[in-house]
């Protein structure tokens, strides 16, 4: 090749990078309409219309699924491999084993999807998937792990840099976590139904063990391997702390894997396992914010960024949100606060604060940093990014305020007793007060989505202008050959 | 800035490089950071010295805080920190706050209950939470009930009976409602006249030759309904047929349709298909007779009690 470009097709495979880049925001885009569209049906419960496919209890999972495992799922899939070539200068081991991830990871979305708004499901929460769909992700994640770490033992660099760790780590405990909590019996092997080999609450305690980690490692642990690589580089600063990233990584591994309990406080479960959990909680709260310390304290001497680069933004507003997150979620695993906050709609703002304010945010920034450089162009619209930025911060506050002020509603209403001792509140009571937070959170939703939607009008005008300046490049240098 | 320029001559980075301008600096961990840690280490510590933590031997370590609480057999035990005993506890309380209340409720005849205004109050709070609890998932959350389902407790009509005695009955023993099916016996015209007949008791616009026709079948032996209704239509309260001529409706969704002629279909499909779903359950020893005295004040109040 006559010019060697930025993208560097020939060193690295990108093609599987951009494949699941497109996907990623797809799934978002999707994913989000339906998250949108159950905020909804509880604001307005009509929106049902009797109609089971799409009724609430199907079309949460379908939300879940396809926001978590589709579009953070594939932004994770295609920056991993962007980073694990770029920092080990050197191409994914196979490229027929990249393909089969991609067609296998969008067959388990689809698939998923379908399947829940058919009624199968496993009702464990971010693992709803039934038994042959949970062959098919083992299949994929072991063809991933080896791909990963085969691509990380040929490297060119003599060391392996900290996002590898991360995106390794994720790697990893996801095939744990998902192996051990889908240990099922299906009913007959022509039958979708399946019974899970455990019962009582040693099931609870398997499907939290794997929901809180799924948390820890893949919306954490993964989304802080993406936050190593691009933060730094839209800086154009080294990371702040070698020896800070070593500390919370190790910290964040031990420390996650004891707080799942947490989930089950005040239930059926042993006292002492709860609050060992509720302690653990408390302890990974500093090595949590270790990678926001790291992440921040980068763009120390280049603040300037935060007003002028709405990419940068975007990654710094992510890691406020993930300060904030981890945060309050150790004072939520806490038994006293977890008696008013558990089951109420402050766990759903929770759940969100991270999943759309750091998980959601610091995709964006990654995929806006990255996308324009592996179609060798620029991003088609600046103006458009900080319209996104605003659009999804607005809606994260409005949701999250919703969400407070609901599920505090809700704790306090169910907790209320008056002079007679009796409680004074019916249950249906406190769902009549959550109606005007049920209506702002959907609103929020919206703006959320219409971020999204942005986004993905603006990286499909980049992809076509990349596309468009490099045919007139080739056009250009053929001229230039047939003169010679 | 200078601090920053100053920071970046004395930090060194780790001397490794990716992807050309990937780099680390070796900046020590902030003071701050490692003594908040620090400080959650010491909380973790006192946390588990108070509650039950780590599993030890065959049991676990009990933590120093205890609860004290009196058990279902009524003797106290002492217990370290649990989420049982804790609710023992509780429940301990409210009940000690409640039993002179309850006791009154026992002692206290229907009239005497209402009259007291101490007593009103604590029914409209009790009754309340057991009715939400209870009763609200078929009679809705104000008693208001359901067409087609569930009778409406807050009006003046009562199928078996509005008064304390008859309430209470209804409480303590259930009930069942049952109308035959019609549709087998009567001809298609037949119960179009008898629907057109009972439309016209409760003053919905009707076919008035339809209607006469129906009037004279209602009183027959042919179809036999005044044998539950009464002669008059009025309805039996000792088997809970009931008055057809309020124009309160239960079974037929009357009020579900605008037109006139939706109206009186709602009124044919009961005739036609009779109904078996009046089911009222029972809840002697279900709910404690304090309790179920308490609901019948309660319901007996929700509407014009008799």
């Amino acid at each position: 090749m006559a010019v060697t470009t930025y993208s560097g097709a020939e060193q690295y495979n990108f093609d599987i990078v951009k494949k699941f880049a497109v996907m990623s925001l797809v799934w978002a885009v999707i994913g989000m309409f339906v998250g949108v569209y159950i905020a909804s049906e509880l604001a307005w419960p009509f929106l049902n219309f009797d109609n089971p496919y799409i009724s609430f209890g199907r079309f949460r999972p379908v939300h879940t699924t396809t926001v978590i495992f589709g579009f953070g799922g594939s932004a994770l899939f295609a920056t991993s491999y962007y980073v694990v070539q770029r920092t080990c200068q050197t191409r994914l081991i196979s490229d027929g084993m990249a393909s089969f991830t991609f067609w296998g990871w969008m067959a388990i979305i689809f698939l998923a999807d379908i399947s829940y708004m058919l009624g199968y499901t496993q009702s464990r929460e971010y693992a709803e998937m039934e038994w042959p769909i949970d062959i098919l992700i083992e299949v994929v994640w072991v063809t991933y792990l080896i791909l990963f770490v085969g691509t990380i033992m040929r490297r060119k660099q003599p060391h392996i840099y900290v996002a590898n760790w991360f995106y390794l780590a994720f790697i990893l405990a996801t095939a744990l976590l998902h192996t051990f909590n889908n240990l099922a019996m299906p009913i007959n092997l022509f039958s979708m139904k399946s019974y899970s080999l455990f019962a009582g609450t040693q099931d609870a305690m398997t499907q939290w063990w794997y929901g809180h980690n799924a948390v820890g490692f893949f919306l954490t642990a993964a989304f802080l391997g993406m936050m190593y690589y691009f933060v730094p580089k839209q800086a154009g600063r080294p990371i702040y702390s070698y020896r800070l990233s070593i500390v919370h990584f190790w910290a964040l591994g031990f420390m996650y894997m004891w707080v799942g309990a947490h989930h089950l406080h005040w239930t059926a479960l042993p006292d002492w396992t709860s609050s060992l959990a509720a302690a653990f909680s408390i302890l990974l709260l500093m090595p949590s914010w270790g990678g926001m310390i790291n992440g921040i304290m980068t763009l120390s001497g280049a603040w300037d960024k935060l007003r002028t680069d709405p990419v940068m933004r975007f990654m710094i507003v992510a890691l406020s949100f993930y300060g904030m997150s981890t945060f309050e979620g150790p004072m939520m695993s806490l038994k006293e606060v977890n008696a008013l906050s558990h089951y109420t709609d402050w766990t759903v703002g929770h759940v969100h604060s991270g999943a759309l304010g750091w998980v959601a945010m610091i995709s964006f920034g990654s995929l806006y940093h990255m996308m324009p450089k592996l179609w060798d162009t620029k991003i088609y619209s600046q103006k458009m990014v900080e319209w996104h930025f605003w659009l999804a911060t607005i809606g994260i506050v409005l949701y999250i305020v919703a969400m407070w002020i609901s599920g505090i509603t809700q704790g306090l209403m169910w907790r209320a007793f008056d002079e007679f001792g009796n409680l004074q509140y019916s249950f249906v009571e406190s769902v009549a007060a959550m109606h005007p937070f049920y209506a702002m959170r959907a609103i929020g939703g919206m703006f959320f989505l219409t971020g999204a939607v942005l986004m993905t009008y603006n990286m499909f005008m980049t992809i076509r202008q990349g596309k468009r300046e490099a045919a007139a490049l080739e056009a250009k240098l053929a001229a230039k050959m047939a003169r010679a | 800035m200078s601090e920053q320029k100053l920071q970046s001559q004395t930090v060194q980075t780790t001397g490794h490089a990716w992807d050309g301008d990937l780099q680390e600096y070796n900046n020590p961990l902030p003071v701050w950071w490692v003594y908040t840690f620090y400080a959650t280490v010491i909380f973790a510590i006192v946390y588990w010295t108070i509650y039950p933590s780590w599993p030890f031997g065959k049991g676990w370590l009990g933590g120093v805080a205890d609860i004290t609480y009196v058990n279902s057999d009524g003797e106290t035990k002492t217990h370290s920190w649990n989420t049982r005993a804790l609710l023992m506890e509780k429940l301990n309380a409210a009940s000690v706050e409640q039993k002179p209340y309850f006791d009154k409720v026992a002692s206290m005849s229907y009239e005497q209950i209402a009259k007291d205004p101490e007593m009103s109050g604590f029914i409209q709070s009790a009754g309340k939470a057991l009715f939400s609890d209870n009763c609200a998932p078929c009679h809705q959350a104000g008693g208001q009930g359901k067409i087609g389902f569930f009778p409406n407790l807050t009006d003046d009509d009562w199928l078996y009976g509005g008064t304390y005695a008859k309430i209470h009955e209804t409480l303590m023993e259930g009930r069942r409602g049952y109308m035959p099916t019609f549709g087998e016996v009567l001809a298609a015209d037949q119960i179009d006249s008898l629907a057109n007949y009972v439309a016209s008791l409760s003053g919905i616009p009707h076919d008035a030759g339809k209607a006469s026709a129906g009037n004279v079948l209602f009183h027959s032996e042919t179809a036999a309904c005044f044998y539950c209704h009464g002669g008059d239509a009025k309805g039996r309260k000792d088997i809970g047929a009931p008055n057809l001529t309020d124009n309160i409706w239960l079974w037929a969704d009357v009020p579900g349709s605008d037109a006139a002629e939706g109206k009186i279909a709602a009124i044919r499909n009961v005739i036609a298909q009779g109904l078996n779903k009046g089911v009222m359950p029972v809840w002697a020893g279900r709910l404690s007779s304090e309790q179920i005295k308490v609901l019948t004040v309660y319901v007996h109040d929700l509407g014009g009690g008799q």
